[in-house]
């Protein structure tokens, strides 16, 4: 059984504008998934909908087998969540927070909270609104793995904290997968990040998945053709390639990204098109992510 | 053994790792029955995901490089396979399909490329 399972999720602010439309995919125990896409593409809105606090118009959401509006309590319970706008109480002392969770968590490890508060240098008697931002996001990262959760769901947790910070966060996360085999769900736009954490990348785009693929499978099983902007070339052309994914014009050249490795690519290229001139390449998962969903629609 | 792993680069992580242990085993810088670190804890060291790391020690062990005895760890493996033929043929394999590519796209058949490694051959023999 999937630890989150998304069925044809459709959620729309105005009406008739889906966010997300019709979105399906899960994450397998143990499994880390990097959540990408634009900002306004509904990476937020569906993590909201795993923990329970956003209803899908349509679709199911199952959190370990939960409902998480019906069963809310006991998903809370296992499940660990930071976002990046999370609040917490500005007048209560970092130490008074952590007891606050502790007592909500039966499963709270307090050897962990301990040595959380001491990597992360966090002084016990200091207010919330006292802190910075980044101690202020260490506090919320420590309630939300302390009681060692089945599944962390992170919604851009490392955004505006220096690198230092963010590869604290990277190593109590793999702390937490070594220890624990806690699944994760995470946006983040880091994508060097991304590649240290997740072994699956979904990408949303458009309203739906536009890619669900191991990491492995994007370095190796994908390319970047760069085909001349000769007479006859278009778009359109490109696109109907059998394993094209998106087109995109550049000055130049159109570049299209393949479901192929670069040699396979080169042949498809080369027959589908006709010319000679393009080139085939592996591509970096920053790359992959700018050709695909930047500049298109 | 000091390893360390570039995320963004062209090679995907698991695959730095292969390649870095590889030359370690290749250069005798890890020597047949030397332990290697769980892969929990190479991921922790690297900072990159436990399940990244397994998949390299499993391409390694299927490589028959390293060997995993229960409840001991992982170790180089005493009898090593023709090591230098194998590395070898790795590296070469990019050469060759680059080369195989180039002739495919101006319609040279392969029985010439054959003629062209056979005539290069003979070449670097005289």
């Amino acid at each position: 059984m999937n630890v989150l399972e998304f069925d044809g999720i459709c959620r729309a602010y105005t009406t008739g504008v889906n966010v997300l439309d019709g979105v399906s995919f899960g994450v397998e125990r143990g499994q880390v998934v990097g959540l990408l896409g634009k900002n306004g593409a509904g990476k937020t809105t569906l993590i909201r909908i795993a923990m329970g606090m956003l209803e899908p118009q349509q679709g199911h959401v199952r959190v370990l087998g939960l409902d998480p509006r019906r069963d809310a309590v006991e998903v809370k319970r296992r499940v660990g969540y930071v976002s990046e706008e999370q609040i917490l109480p500005p007048f209560l002392t970092v130490g008074r927070i952590v007891a606050l969770h502790r007592r909500l968590y039966p499963t709270w490890d307090d050897e962990m909270a301990g040595g959380l508060m001491e990597r992360f240098e966090l002084p016990a008697g200091t207010r919330v609104k006292n802190l910075s931002k980044g101690q202020a996001r260490r506090v919320a990262l420590l309630c939300a793995v302390a009681h060692r959760p089945e599944l962390l769901l992170l919604d851009e947790p490392a955004s505006g904290l220096d690198p230092a910070a963010r590869r604290e966060f990277l190593e109590m996360s793999i702390q937490l997968l070594n220890e624990t085999g806690t699944s994760i769900l995470f946006s983040s736009h880091y994508m060097t990040d991304v590649e240290r954490l997740a072994d699956r990348i979904v990408m949303i785009h458009d309203s739906g998945v536009l890619l669900d693929n191991g990491l492995d499978e994007l370095h190796e099983g994908f390319s970047l053709a760069m085909v001349p902007r000769t007479n006859g070339m278009s778009h359109e052309r490109i696109l109907g390639l059998p394993h094209c994914i998106g087109v995109r014009e550049r000055p130049g050249a159109y570049h299209a990204i393949l479901r192929l490795a670069p040699f396979e690519a080169e042949t498809e290229v080369q027959d589908g098109l006709g010319t000679a001139e393009a080139h085939c390449q592996a591509i970096a998962l920053e790359d992959m992510f700018v050709e695909l969903v930047g500049g298109r629609s | 053994m000091e390893l360390y792993v570039t995320p963004g680069d062209e090679l995907p992580l698991y695959r730095q790792i292969v390649r870095q242990i590889t030359d370690a085993i290749a250069g005798t810088r890890l020597k047949p029955g030397d332990r290697l670190p769980s892969h929990r804890d190479l991921a922790a060291q690297l900072v990159i995901a436990p399940l990244t790391v397994k998949k390299a020690y499993d391409e390694l062990e299927q490589g028959k490089l390293i060997e995993t005895q229960r409840g001991r760890g992982t170790f180089v493996r005493q009898e090593l396979p023709r090591m230098r033929a194998r590395e070898t043929r790795d590296r070469l394999r990019g050469t060759a399909q680059r080369l195989l590519s180039q002739a495919a796209l101006s319609g040279v058949p392969f029985a010439d490329v054959l003629d062209l490694l056979e005539e290069l051959r003979e070449g670097m023999q005289s």
